[in-house]
């Protein structure tokens, strides 16, 4: 099963990775304002448009200054929850190791959005049939035997793709080699069944926004047993939501329409 | 890199300017080496480093001159390597002196120094008197252990604001690198170069790495890493304005005549130990005459010297702006260049603007160069410039070569047609000088030089946009080929064959070569023939990764200079685990590296390109100094804590001889340092990214990054909008407030600095103030580059800003 290696000591949150994925995915620019939220990040969270974030954590570890840079995305879980609380499969567990996504199945309940543990799954509040979106460890890349866009366009190797078995081991000796510059943690290995993208860091996860105390085991039971019976209702809340954003962005284009079609200068002045 | 011990990184925030180049600092760190930071502020690369030690801004030399002063006084020195290999010997003249921050044979009536009296002692041969022992009062050495006494690190301390305790420790774990088996390899950029002092900043590097014997080694050298990917290429064939292609001086009117210009810059060397390659000037200057003027360059008329403009004044940036600002200049083409954005009192450079005649933008974007005549402020009406605008291709729509850092030639294939009616630089400057050319067909005072340019690329005599001129062909010429049939060194060549090697070039007039470096890029006349093409992934026998069949290095496909220090004095390498060339006593042959001249061992001296064959600890050709000396920049917080020479005596100074528009700031005012810097996210002066929707959702606006003391001190919170002046101007932008900007405590007061990124402009999808606004006109005393990277600035909350 392929899988992800992402090591928070190599990452110098040169962002060519949230770039890449943009680009492979034809995903559009957000219309961002200044820094969203801490340090350089930007957008402000994950969203239909954005799959992967950088984080800026500005952080004092054991008395020496650290500005560590973690990474945000779906971390295609063995046993996903999405998938097991999704109730039309729209969803899936490839066994090539991406959980992948089928739109057309897709009621747009977003039962997976509070299925899922690291809360990574986004909803399309601005289109009229709104899917649910997320990173798809790049399955199409996968599948064709290349590696996801956002490992291909790191400088430093700080996200690499490969078997899992391989880059669990891979991680395991590289805290083993360097004991000191790492937490003595797989983030990921083990987590929730374990994932198929694992994390490296030199400071607590919880600094990095990662949740520090998932169970080990799978959640899969738990879903199924405890949210079944109330997909549908939430589908129909969906849909009414759906409909509402409908309109009002429909409004938003026109007036841009309209403000398109009257003569402009040239340049504005900068705000 | 991936070989260094130690890194040290100083003027670069490699990390965010350079990822490509941090995946070899990862890897090289992953090994056990450590990563030195140091920088005002702590950067990506900083986070990266093991070590981080700030600095204040301009400080580079105290800094730089307190590791020396650590290494010579602890004796932490490659001894046999100092004693071979650099002038530290040699014995200086006794009229040399130094005092209270003047050396000997200043003239403050004319800012200049009479260099004679820093010149070496010669013995009846003309060759320089040496000490090997290094204890003569006046060799080299001794000087040096004198002049760099003076820099102990409580001293340095109170110049830079560094604590003293990580200051100490990065002199300790740098200059343990003296070990001939370990090396230390020193990164710098734009953070080094954009000060008044910035040459003598690289001097101080260059000196310490001698004396630690770190250049010429695997892992080791001085590696400034470029503004620009292509930048390299451009000064490699002669952009800047005191330079012809190969770094051929751009003659004056002292150079009378080929014969005059041959003599004024050719060096002797009377050792006979001394290579002295600029021995060959004459013959690179003939092949560059004859592949400029072909057949119309002959022996009778001085190969065509004569067609050559002679420099008669200082074309530098900001010459060239104050020149414009004074209506001296007509027109201007601007090709791939945004001074409304980039240039340093950008307020200025943008008046400047008004007072041409005609303006060519030569750009992807338009840029707010090109639309200066419409910015915000101003009226179209009252500029008279005629603007022109040609769309150019990207890197990705033409075919052609880039030249890296490390000097390799890298041949590039187009990927997709341009958009609309963007042409490559190669078309639209064809077309320019065929047009010329046909204007001084009728008419013109001097129309020789330019009818006479041999001027051939394959698509015809007349313009046509749809005939692309062969890249390949311009390739080849810049190669150069032998004019008629010859025989070089025994070997016999028929005209137009393609030069295989500098080496072979000729000052008779039978060889071209439109920069003598690149020869040996294309020493065929087939598209297989193209070295910089070539992309074979076979390491060479020492397996160091220098990778000599991909692509094409300069020069000959040498991958590191100076090769020839990283031997002792029979050819076995200093360090054998990570040798770069040796020599082989049965084969007689060097191994490893193309090495610097095939001469086996100490039959000539590694420093080739020097005329006395030795590495210049002490430097002549500077003419701020034979040594680096601590100044402050033109704007600073504090006096001088070395000398009473506040400034470099050296620097010309624009505000006193043109003070419109030039004012300079000073502390009661303008308390606060400022530097300017990139992002990852963006590049240059903004067009090629503020236009791209994804880069500019990362980076949408200005920030001004400020300590959080000083933001406390002033009210401002982070995202509130803030004003940020100077005496030259002031902008706004978002307050970034961080603990990444700390004070520094200086000797006499404690001292706050700002930073602010200068991308952006009124254009672009994205848009902001641009920062050089605030940057004053000054330059370096040899470069003229302008000091962007330290003045005095104050910082306030906007009112009425959110």
């Amino acid at each position: 099963m392929k899988a992800m290696l992402i090591d928070a000591t190599r990452c110098v949150g040169c962002r060519s990775c949230q770039i890449a994925c943009k680009e492979w995915n034809n995903l559009p620019g957000e219309q961002t304002e200044f820094f969203a939220a801490k340090g350089y990040q930007n957008p402000r969270d994950l969203s239909a448009k954005t799959w992967t974030l950088i984080t800026y954590n500005e952080l004092k570890v054991n008395n020496r200054f650290e500005w560590v840079f973690g990474k945000r995305q779906c971390f295609h879980c063995q046993e996903p929850a999405c998938a097991t609380a999704c109730p039309v499969r729209a969803l899936e567990k490839t066994s090539a190791g991406p959980v992948v996504y089928h739109p057309n199945l897709c009621l747009g309940c977003r039962y997976c959005q509070l299925a899922c543990p690291f809360k990574i799954p986004r909803f399309e509040w601005h289109s009229p049939v709104p899917k649910i979106t997320k990173c798809t460890m790049c399955a199409d890349r996968v599948a064709a035997g290349l590696e996801p866009a956002c490992a291909k366009a790191c400088p430093t190797d700080a996200i690499i793709f490969g078997e899992r078995e391989t880059l669990a081991a891979e991680a395991e000796n590289r805290i083993h080699r360097n004991p000191r510059g790492y937490v003595h943690h797989v983030y990921g290995k083990d987590e929730v069944g374990g994932t198929c993208v694992m994390h490296l860091s030199n400071v607590p996860f919880a600094e990095l926004g990662f949740s520090p105390n998932l169970p080990r085991r799978s959640l899969v039971q738990h879903v199924q047993h405890a949210m079944q019976p109330i997909p549908f209702l939430i589908a129909g809340l969906g849909i009414a939501l759906g409909a509402i954003s409908w309109i009002v962005n429909r409004r938003i284009e026109l007036q841009e329409k309209e403000q398109q079609q009257c003569p402009q200068p040239t340049h504005d002045s900068p705000q | 890199m991936v070989h260094s011990n130690v890194a040290m990184i100083i003027g670069s925030n490699v990390v965010e300017n350079h990822p490509v180049a941090a995946k070899w600092l990862t890897r090289t760190k992953e090994k056990g080496a450590i990563i030195i930071s140091v920088d005002p502020r702590y950067t990506r690369t900083s986070s990266f480093a093991d070590i981080y030690c700030k600095m204040r801004s301009g400080t580079d030399i105290a800094f730089v001159n307190g590791m020396i002063n650590y290494a010579l006084q602890n004796n932490y020195i490659h001894r046999d390597y100092v004693v071979a290999y650099t002038n530290a010997s040699f014995i200086i003249s006794d009229k040399y002196s130094f005092q209270d921050g003047l050396f000997s044979g200043y003239d403050p009536s004319t800012r200049k120094y009479d260099r004679a009296s820093w010149a070496y002692e010669l013995d009846a041969q003309g060759n320089p008197q040496k000490d090997p022992t290094l204890q003569h009062p006046r060799c080299v050495f001794q000087i040096m252990k004198k002049h760099f006494a003076r820099y102990d690190s409580e001293t340095v301390c109170k110049i830079t604001g560094s604590p003293r305790d990580i200051y100490e420790q990065v002199c300790r774990v740098y200059t343990s690198t003296w070990a001939p088996d370990r090396v230390g390899v020193w990164l710098y950029a734009m953070g080094t170069t954009q000060h008044t002092h910035g040459t003598q900043n690289i001097r101080a590097y260059s000196i310490l790495q001698l004396l630690l014997g770190n250049v010429g080694m695997a892992g080791g050298g001085i590696n400034a890493l470029r503004g620009e990917s292509n930048v390299q290429g451009s000064t490699d064939m002669g952009l800047l304005f005191h330079l012809l292609p190969g770094y051929l001086a751009s003659p004056t009117k002292a150079d009378a005549n080929l014969a005059a210009y041959i003599k004024n810059y050719t060096p002797k060397a009377s050792d006979p130990k001394s290579a002295n390659w600029w021995g060959n000037y004459s013959k690179y200057i003939t092949s560059l005459l004859k592949a400029w003027y072909g057949e119309q360059a002959t022996r009778e008329n001085d190969f065509a010297f004569h067609y050559l403009p002679k420099r008669s004044a200082d074309y530098s940036w900001i010459s060239l702006f104050e020149t414009m600002y004074a209506g001296q200049i007509k027109g201007l083409i601007c090709f791939g260049q945004n001074p409304a954005v980039g240039g340093p009192n950008a307020n200025k450079e943008r008046l400047a603007l008004h007072r041409l005649e005609w303006m060519v933008s030569v750009d992807l974007w338009e840029t707010e160069t090109a639309s200066f005549w419409k910015r915000p402020g101003v009226n179209p009406a009252d500029i008279a410039t005629e603007v022109f605008l040609l769309p150019a291709c990207s890197s990705v729509e033409k075919e052609g070569s880039i030249s890296n850092s490390g000097r390799w030639v890298q041949w590039r294939h187009k990927a997709v047609e341009p958009i609309g009616e963007a042409k490559s630089d190669l078309w639209i400057l064809d077309a320019l000088c065929k047009s010329v050319k046909q204007e001084y067909a009728s008419d013109g005072v001097f129309p020789a030089p330019i009818l006479h340019l041999a001027w051939n690329y394959g698509n015809g005599e007349s313009v046509d946009a749809h005939r692309e001129p062969d890249v390949q062909l311009v390739a080849r010429e810049v190669n150069g080929n032998f004019t008629r049939d010859t025989s070089v060194q025994g070997k016999a060549f028929q005209k137009n064959d393609q030069v295989p090697s500098f080496a072979l070039l000729q000052d008779d007039g039978s060889s071209s070569s439109g920069c003598w470096i690149y020869c040996a890029s294309y020493p065929g006349l087939e598209a297989k023939d193209n070295q910089m093409a070539r992309r074979n992934k076979q390491d060479a026998a020492n397996n160091i990764g220098l990778y000599p069949s991909w692509a094409w290095c300069w020069p000959m496909n040498r991958r590191i200079l100076y090769n020839r220090a990283s031997v002792d004095a029979n050819g076995n390498p200093w360090d054998a685990r990570r040798w770069v060339v040796r020599w082989n006593t049965e084969a007689k042959r060097w191994e490893g590296d193309v090495p610097d001249g095939g001469w086996p061992p100490q039959e000539k001296l590694p420093f080739i390109m020097k005329p006395e064959g030795y590495a210049g600890l002490w430097a002549t050709s500077l003419v701020d100094g034979p040594l680096p000396e601590h100044y402050e920049p033109l704007e600073s917080p504090v006096s001088n804590l070395m000398s009473s020479q506040q400034v470099s005596p050296a620097i010309k100074l624009w505000h006193t001889s043109n003070k419109e528009m030039n004012l300079v700031g000073d502390f009661a005012r303008f308390p606060i340092v400022g530097t300017t810097y990139r992002v990852s996210e963006h590049w240059q002066a903004g067009a090629m990214t503020r236009n791209l929707p994804w880069l500019s959702e990362l980076v949408p606006d200005v920030f001004v990054e400020i300590g959080v003391d000083l933001a406390q001190q002033k009210g401002i919170e982070n995202g509130n909008r803030v004003i940020v002046e100077t005496a030259r101007g002031k902008m706004e932008g978002y307050a970034l407030v961080t603990r990444r900007f700390e004070p520094f405590q200086l000797h006499d007061k404690v001292v706050h600095e700002i930073g602010i990124i200068w991308h952006f402009g009124y254009n672009g999808l994205v848009q902001g103030d641009s920062a050089n606004v605030l940057t004053p006109h000054i330059g370096d005393a040899n470069t003229m580059i302008p000091e962007f990277k330290a003045f005095l600035c104050n910082v306030f909350k906007k009112e009425g800003g959110a």
